[in-house]
């Protein structure tokens, strides 16, 4: 796989990432799946977000990561080429049940060219930082959403702009050589000036890798309750979109190439888990309410999408009985698969590469989208090449508007 | 029976203002139908009739009554109830010697009232006053006497007070339909002509035919012609509606019945039509025939071109049951395959829509109802034209003519003025007012259809909150200074947005609908001009931005079902849309046209 090429790899250990290897169109021999776990405790919740979380201090940690872990053991045979721990926040549970559940993910994931821990910049400190690393964790992400303190109140995210300076410096120290962390503009009350100055202080702490997303308005959380009483208003979709605009520019200057919607990366630095994901190849979530998606080849050339139930005790009471976690499961029909594909595809800066779509889903992406890439070209929102469909630069503010055509067959 | 003892007479009344409840308790009384017969209102046989409490279409009962010793036979034609069955309640009445006008105790005159009134007094009708509701304690049958003295010269003192609900004064009001009301005239030696009044489709049976026989008679097995159309038929079965159908041998000078002749096409059966013997013809048919003419017109498509033969198999249906209902291919630019239909006025509109939404599952794009117009040609031939689109280019028309109705319009004195004003922005002509009583005021204007066609009823009903009614008669075309208005959608000129309005109103028209279209038209990934041209000038101009920011944030693994039903969900939205150019086009857009609400 092409994102599988850069950065530093060991890809002798090529092996098959499904226990059965399927037969359908969607399958890929050379796919190997990522795993996700899903830590679902917080110290406090942030009022805009609405990831499935519940308060760190009512959880049992050892209990929890005891039941994560049994999770993973109903996974065996499965290869794994990248992990995440994410949240929640991982960095809530106590530093020793943390380390237990990475070095376990470690032991698990032994090919893994990337393991990634989410952080919250103001839970951790040089000792813990030094303890994943030697637990074999590679990359952090941390969640410092903003650099303007008013902001990181209104937020509810309980660290301070210092604390994530020093996050990333004691990261750094750690031995880490690839740190990202997480942003958010468009943050009611912000302004362009507001949303420059957290910018230019992420530039500044010379990351590999930024995601930049715009505030969304999420279903229960106090951010979209606050904006049905009206204490909050979303801003103005022109500001939306200059900042957004912005960020394209500002951190593209500063060596950080735009490689998915709301992503940024030093070249080699994307995150290859995440990658995963818009390729539309296998994952394993773990955890409650954590999602996977797995290639089944009985059905009918589709996927199958498992997403386990929200609720930490009932996940809980089922793993300790050795019961697979209560979860929807959804069939994914080619069709479904096929628009999948391309509705991830496209997120990317690369967009569909035409031979990737065609291994993987068994069709040719021109024809089965002919009529919306016709017409997009013809507007000036897409570019087709030999080897790629993808979005133009002045598509990328409405992408939306033009992936909604990617997402049903006709 | 002695034509003599025959008595052929309707109710009229207003919506609401008892005709169902008193045709139940004199059926009763006659002992036509039981008590639990009559629970549900006999004569309305359709859904959608008893729903909205109206009639469409006439019935006939015969009842027999005993009076003074003397055995009558009374016949019951119904009448339709709207002012869009103008015509066929002109027959309906034209079958009668009688009427028995009833008026709510509560609430007085009304403008169906008036109009069904003068229609009975044109035909030749005999007039009785009946006050009903007068148990109710709102009832005020004095103050109600006194207005249809003044209105329509009966005398106070001759209005009947009743209450069909109880049955109080209803045998009274049956006595005085034996005294009163004059019986047929006898011409049964004269050669057969019967009026067909009504009709209605039976799967089975084909048309039924109602009829008042006026002279000779009609038998089984006779060879009968239909003088309006020229069709020829042996009649099947004759019959009286008792009110099950009944077969007779015979139908004499005086009687009203059904007549079924194995004919399979409604549409060769006009109402107002006259029946004659084949072989010995009545020289003339009776008076007053008309074609069923339609006024309003407005083009349906189905939301999905695939849909398009189920959507003719439903017109076809309707049709077969509705003669004054028409239907015809139609291709627009901007909506697909569709029909142009023809109603009769807008509650005939309102009803097929109902019917085509009730007996068949189709989604349907309608497009906002437009009148017909006479255009006269530079050559001096006349086109008529029943939309905008169809108008000839502007250097061969001579002039532009639309129809203009009578309007009655009565409401109380303290909401003259909003009706007025709003009547004097249609373009509508006072031309008297009428005090019905101290409090009540009657309005007859000249009023050209277009204006009033759209939502001209709703709004005098929210002026009078909710108390004023009207009424209107088509009185003809007339020449004005019409032109028609074209809106370009990201430069590209709209058919279906045309509209064809008043020099004086053009631009201000104009305007308030790009403005309606800029709401309702979705942002693009462009921006969108709207324009409003007159004969290729620009007049006015409006913007619809485009989309500045639309795009999911987060899209990994957990979010992908989530997000795909939300994408899927646009994609949808879009699909409801219709595809002018690069532009999306919702349904409403199209409805906007006519809506000329701020």
């Amino acid at each position: 796989m092409a994102e599988l090429a850069t950065g530093p790899t060991r890809r002798r250990h090529r092996v098959s990432c499904v226990k059965r290897q399927a037969d359908s169109p969607t399958s890929d021999r050379r796919a190997l799946a990522g795993l996700y776990v899903h830590v679902p405790v917080c110290r406090s919740k942030c009022r805009y977000c609405g990831f499935y979380s519940v308060p760190a201090g009512g959880v049992n940690a050892v209990r929890l990561v005891d039941g994560l872990l049994r999770e993973l053991d109903r996974h065996e045979g499965i290869e794994f080429c990248t992990a995440y721990i994410g949240g929640g926040s991982p960095t809530s549970l106590p530093a020793s049940e943390l380390f237990r559940l990475a070095r376990r993910v470690r032991e698990r994931c032994p090919f893994a060219t990337e393991f990634t821990v989410e952080c919250n910049p103001g839970q951790v400190d040089a000792n813990l930082l030094t303890q994943l690393r030697e637990a074999g964790v590679n990359r952090l992400s941390f969640g410092a959403q903003s650099f303007v303190a008013r902001e990181l109140e209104l937020l509810g995210r309980g660290h301070s702009v210092e604390q994530i300076e020093t996050a990333v410096l004691a990261a750094r120290q750690a031995g880490f050589e690839n740190v990202g962390l997480d942003l958010i503009f468009a943050i009611p009350g912000s302004t362009l000036a507001d949303w420059q100055a957290s910018l230019e202080a992420a530039v500044a702490l010379n990351l590999e890798h930024v995601s930049a997303y715009s505030l969304s308005f999420e279903p229960g959380t106090v951010f979209t309750t606050w904006q049905g009483a009206g204490r909050l208003t979303a801003v103005d979709e022109e500001l939306d979109r200059a900042m957004y605009e912005w960020t394209i520019e500002r951190l593209e200057r500063a060596g950080l190439a735009q490689y998915e919607i709301s992503n940024f990366a030093r070249p080699g630095f994307e995150c290859r888990h995440n990658l995963g994901y818009w390729a539309n190849r296998p994952y394993v979530g773990i955890g409650p309410a954590a999602a996977s998606c797995l290639i089944e080849g009985t059905h009918a050339g589709g996927a199958l999408r498992i997403t386990n139930d929200a609720d930490i005790e009932r996940y809980l009471a089922a793993v300790e009985s050795g019961r697979a976690a209560p979860a929807q499961t959804q069939a994914v029909s080619l069709d479904d698969a096929v628009c999948e594909t391309a509705v991830l595809n496209l997120r990317r800066r690369g967009g569909i590469d035409r031979a990737e779509f065609q291994r993987r889903t068994g069709r040719d992406a021109m024809r089965v989208f002919a009529e919306p890439i016709e017409r997009y070209q013809a507007m000036g929102m897409m570019e087709v090449t030999d080897r790629s469909v993808r979005l133009t630069r002045q598509a990328l503010p409405v992408a939306d508007t033009i992936l909604c055509d990617f997402s049903a067959l006709d | 029976m002695d034509i003599q003892n025959i008595r052929n007479f309707s109710i009229v009344a207003h919506i609401d203002h008892g005709k169902s409840t008193l045709a139940d308790r004199m059926l009763e009384l006659t002992g036509t139908i039981t008590e639990r017969q009559a629970k549900d209102q006999i004569l309305d046989s359709m859904d959608i009739e008893r729903e909205r409490g109206i009639t469409i279409k006439a019935s006939a009962v015969t009842m027999e009554y005993e009076h003074e010793g003397q055995t009558y036979m009374l016949n019951l034609i119904d009448t339709p109830g709207h002012v869009d069955f103008g015509y066929e309640v002109s027959r309906a009445l034209a079958a009668c010697e009688g009427a028995l006008l009833v008026v709510d105790a509560t609430q007085g005159i009304q403008a169906q009232t008036l109009a069904n009134a003068y229609l009975a007094t044109e035909a030749g009708a005999e007039i009785l006053g009946v006050i009903n509701k007068v148990d109710l304690p709102a009832a005020q049958p004095e103050l109600v006497a006194e207005e249809i003295e003044h209105v329509l010269g009966i005398r106070k003192s001759e209005c009947f007070h009743i209450s069909a609900k109880t049955g109080l004064g209803v045998k009274d009001l049956l006595d005085a339909v034996c005294m009163l009301l004059p019986p047929p005239v006898d011409r049964s030696d004269e050669p057969a002509r019967a009026l067909i009044f009504d009709s209605q489709y039976d799967d089975y049976r084909g048309v039924i035919c109602y009829v008042r026989v006026f002279s000779g008679a009609l038998r089984t097995r006779q060879r009968i012609r239909l003088m309006g159309t020229g069709y020829s038929y042996q009649v099947i079965e004759l019959g009286k509606f008792r009110p099950d159908m009944k077969p007779v041998g015979e139908l004499g000078t005086g009687e009203v019945g059904y007549v079924i002749a194995n004919i399979r096409d409604l549409a060769n059966v006009r109402i107002g039509d006259t029946i004659t013997d084949d072989v010995h013809p009545a020289p003339d048919p009776l008076k007053g025939y008309k074609p069923p003419m339609q006024m309003v017109f407005s083009d349906f498509y189905p939301g999905n071109n695939t849909e398009y033969p189920r959507l003719r198999a439903a017109f076809e249906k309707l049709a077969l049951n509705d003669a004054s209902f028409t239907f015809v291919p139609q291709n627009s630019q901007a909506l697909g395959f569709g029909f142009r239909c023809g109603f009769l006025g807008l509650l005939h509109m309102e009803i097929i829509q109902e019917r085509l939404e009730r007996e068949n599952d189709i989604d349907v794009v309608q497009t906002a109802p437009t009148v017909s117009y006479e255009i006269l040609l530079r050559d001096g031939t006349v086109k008529k034209i029943d939309a905008p689109s169809e108008l000839p280019d502007r250097t061969m028309i001579e002039e532009i003519r639309e129809p203009f109705v009578k309007l009655e319009i009565i409401t109380t004195n303290d909401t003259i003025g909003g009706i007025m004003k709003l009547a004097e922005a249609r373009r509508c002509k006072l031309l008297k007012t009428d005090y019905l009583s101290p409090t009540r005021v009657m309005m007859e204007y000249k009023a050209p259809l277009a204006e009033i066609v759209y939502d001209f009823y709703d709004l005098i009903k929210g002026i009078s909150h909710g108390y004023a009614t009207m009424d209107y008669e088509f009185t003809g075309f007339e020449a004005e200074d019409l032109v028609k208005i074209d809106i370009l959608v990201n430069g590209q000129a709209v058919e279906a947005l045309s509209l064809i309005v008043h020099r004086s109103n053009a631009e201000p028209r104009g305007r308030k609908l790009i403005t309606k279209l800029r709401k309702s038209i979705p942002r693009h990934q462009f921006e969108i001009p709207l324009q409003v041209a007159i004969g290729g000038k620009i007049i006015a101009r409006e913007t619809i931005k485009a989309y500045r920011k639309d795009v999911t944030a987060k899209l990994y693994g957990g979010d992908v079902t989530r997000k795909m039903k939300v994408l899927k969900k646009q994609k949808e939205g879009k699909k409801r849309m219709k595809s002018i150019g690069s532009v999306q086009i919702p349904q409403e857009a199209f409805m906007s046209v006519l809506d000329t609400s701020e």
